[in-house]
């Protein structure tokens, strides 16, 4: 089966936006290893981080960073 | 002046369990991923809540991003996305009463995609609010269809190269005007996808509008962000 009728859906699916039908044509058709839906789901991620990239830049608190850090640091400390 | 490091170097560091290129990484790209976050999310503290998940998830999973050669930064925003729509639809489902205050997160700049209002007894996400500034009651629902893919579980083959992500990031502005240009209910359903993290049968019914109609609307929108982005970055041939 060709994948031209996917062609638009990658994104949506990428999304989590598709029906279940439409979900399960393309879990299918992926699953078949198909490399020209590879190519376009590379692509379709890219156009995923463009839509979330219009979302404005906001600066978290300080105390997240400060928090992250200590729990990494106690994750990183047993290896070292 | 010291030049910046590539994040990807940043990122060999952080898998050899450098904490202090972790943190750079963090300065580097947090306001971008907490952006998304307070855009998704309902309340500050869910949204710092993802935010902490990712990067502590991408100190577990640097060795193999590295590995592949893949875009830190599109890891970050793709992964923060799905885990934060994934939140979402958890608040959704456990709190169908409960009305939520959105985030006042101190904002920077951005295109033009509106800010986030909430009612009391309705859940609403940011892109609750359509671009012409009218904020659309999101009703909680319950969740439906098929899991599209976790991203957490997207395999890294599936992410774009450092090089595709600076041809985007370089024309953001512009990209983001040719975004600003779809057609009014393109948006607000594309919208209502991206940060609502809404179905599009979901999104049927949040607009009021017969589902053939919405799923076209989506398809076209896509499709005209798909090949704003290849015309802007100059991949158009190279994708035909």
């Amino acid at each position: 089966m060709g994948c031209q009728h996917l062609e638009e859906l990658y994104e949506l699916w990428l999304l989590g936006a598709l029906s279940e039908q439409g979900s399960l044509d393309l879990r299918d058709h992926l699953g078949r290893g198909c490399p020209h839906c590879l190519a376009r789901l590379r692509e379709a991620t890219e156009t995923v981080y463009l839509l979330g990239l219009a979302s404005k830049p906001a600066r978290p608190h300080p105390r997240v960073k400060s928090e992250l850090l200590r729990h990494i640091s106690r994750k990183a400390a047993p290896n070292r | 002046m010291s030049e910046e490091l590539p994040a990807e170097d940043l990122l060999a560091r952080v898998a050899r369990q450098d904490v202090a290129a972790l943190s750079e990484l963090y300065d580097r790209y947090a306001p971008r991923v907490y952006g998304l976050m307070a855009h998704i999310l309902p309340s500050r503290d869910a949204a710092e809540e993802i935010l902490q998940e990712v990067f502590v998830r991408l100190w577990s999973e640097s060795p193999s991003l590295s590995q592949e050669g893949r875009s830190v930064v599109a890891w970050l925003v793709v992964t923060a996305r799905e885990a934060a729509v994934e939140r979402l639809r958890a608040l959704r489902k456990n709190a169908p009463n409960v009305g939520l205050q959105g985030p006042s997160a101190k904002t920077e700049k951005g295109p033009d995609l509106g800010t986030r209002k909430s009612k009391a007894g309705v859940l609403v996400p940011s892109a609750a609010k359509s671009l012409d500034g009218k904020s659309e009651a999101m009703k909680p629902r319950p969740a439906d269809g098929v899991k599209s893919p976790a991203m957490g579980s997207v395999p890294l083959a599936w992410l774009p190269q450092p090089k595709e992500i600076t041809l985007i990031d370089d024309r953001l502005v512009l990209l983001h005007k040719a975004i600003n240009q779809l057609p009014k209910p393109q948006r607000q359903a594309l919208e209502l996808a991206v940060f609502g993290g809404l179905r599009e049968s979901e999104i049927a019914a949040e607009m009021g509008e017969p589902l053939g109609k919405v799923r076209s609307s989506l398809r076209a929108a896509v499709t005209f962000v798909k090949h704003r982005r290849r015309a802007v970055c100059g991949t158009w041939a190279a994708n035909i």
